[in-house]
């Protein structure tokens, strides 16, 4: 028994890993939870995440690593979505707004994971390109100059697209809970 | 209504506060994920710094050499063709005319003919080389191929990409990456708007790989393309 088991035990094989793919490691629960919040579906996220690594892998040299990551990797995920968006073309808004309810009150889903839900799902509402300040700015707390800066967008652009991001964010959840409450 | 009547803005940062935790995905995701990225970063040390130029320059190697093979073998069917009537067994390609055609037909060839041409008749004539080799070089070739055919799609160049593909299918057609490139191909065909196409390529997909990690999303794409 203990000689069959030291022959099929496989041998580990310890590979050194680039830096590219340690902080693809590292930031990888970060890209994974933006690109959910970008709006990618769960089924799609692990594909999305990979583009995401063929990009930074082949932009590696070029990556400041002096400054965070994470702005750059929101950068990179952002392009990825829009143009899987692009390629979708059709797009239902709204297309889960119901799927999430189970009839908890706002107070218990502010509590719970179902805030999270309702986040992601009020997100939806929001065009990508406020979305995605709005996550950056109110999510991942980057400053607005380096939101301008990733997004390729002008500071102004940046704080208008916020405030009305934010607006219709509140609203967004607004009529979310107002639908649950209604039920 | 409470959320609005109350405190909004203090729900409104509860929420966001919730919003910023990020929840770690589940270890085997992470492990999938991982090994994508590595065995594309291994795909990719294979050529080291800058991808396309080196394959372009192999590129022109091969080219090169396919020409200058072609020259020299018709240089000695003209040869053989001349001297048929005297010595029949000098027919068979000497070492000696490789020169001699190179320097009289085309001059502009001469320079890398001269490096890199005889090799490649001798050694496709004589013994094939060490097959492991072959194999990782042509999978290297394999998945820079794809790499563009990728490259083109997330530009949302789908022709580009199709080409791309039909040449792979074409070069591979049971490579190592064939999986990817029949996704690649049905996408292709959805983002071309042929969804005809790409319903039939999606259902081959599914029959050839009933197993495939790639056919949920898949079968997603081609039903909501339609």
């Amino acid at each position: 028994m203990g000689h069959l088991r030291l022959v099929s035990t496989p041998q580990p094989v310890p590979t050194p890993e680039s830096a590219c793919v340690r902080a693809f490691d590292r930031e990888l629960d970060y890209i994974y939870a933006t690109l959910r919040r970008l709006g990618a579906a769960p089924h799609e996220v692990e594909d999305l995440a990979q583009d995401v690594f063929v990009i930074l892998h082949r932009n590696w040299n070029s990556v400041d690593l002096n400054s965070p990551l994470r702005p750059y990797l929101f950068g990179i995920s952002f392009r990825i979505v829009c143009a899987h968006r692009r390629r979708r073309a059709r797009e239902i808004p709204f297309a889960n707004l119901d799927g999430n309810d189970d009839g908890l009150g706002p107070e218990s889903a502010l509590q719970s994971k179902q805030a999270v839900e309702l986040l992601l799902t009020a997100l939806e509402a929001l065009p990508l390109s406020r979305r995605a300040v709005v996550i950056m700015h109110d999510l991942d707390e980057i400053p607005i100059a380096d939101i301008a800066r990733h997004l390729s967008i002008t500071r102004f652009g940046a704080y208008a697209r916020l405030s009305k991001g934010r607006r219709e964010l509140a609203a967004a959840v607004r009529r979310l809970l107002r639908g649950r409450t209604r039920l | 209504m409470n959320f609005r009547k109350s405190h909004p803005k203090s729900d409104m940062a509860v929420l966001l506060e919730h919003g910023r935790v990020i929840p770690p995905i589940p270890s085997s995701v992470r492990a999938r994920s991982l090994e994508r990225a590595r065995s594309t970063e291994a795909g990719a040390f294979a050529e080291p710094a800058e991808v396309l130029p080196v394959a372009r320059r192999r590129a022109m190697a091969i080219t090169l050499a396919a020409s200058v093979a072609f020259v020299v073998g018709a240089a000695g069917a003209a040869l053989a063709l001349r001297g048929r009537a005297h010595n029949e067994p000098r027919v068979t390609l000497p070492p000696s005319p490789h020169q001699e055609v190179a320097s009289c037909s085309t001059p502009s060839a001469l320079p890398p003919a001269s490096q890199v041409a005889p090799q490649p008749i001798v050694e496709t004539k004589t013994a094939r080389p060490e097959p492991s080799l072959t194999a990782r070089e042509s999978y290297t070739a394999e998945l820079s191929l794809l790499q563009r055919a990728q490259a083109a799609y997330t530009d949302r160049n789908f022709a580009t990409t199709l080409l791309l593909v039909s040449e792979h299918a074409r070069r591979f057609p049971n490579g190592r990456l064939a999986e990817e490139r029949e996704a690649l191909h049905v996408k292709a065909l959805i983002g071309a708007g042929r969804e005809v196409e790409a319903r039939k390529a999606a259902s081959a997909f599914a029959a050839r790989f009933p197993r495939s990690a790639l056919l949920p999303r898949l079968g997603h794409d081609s039903s909501s393309g339609n």
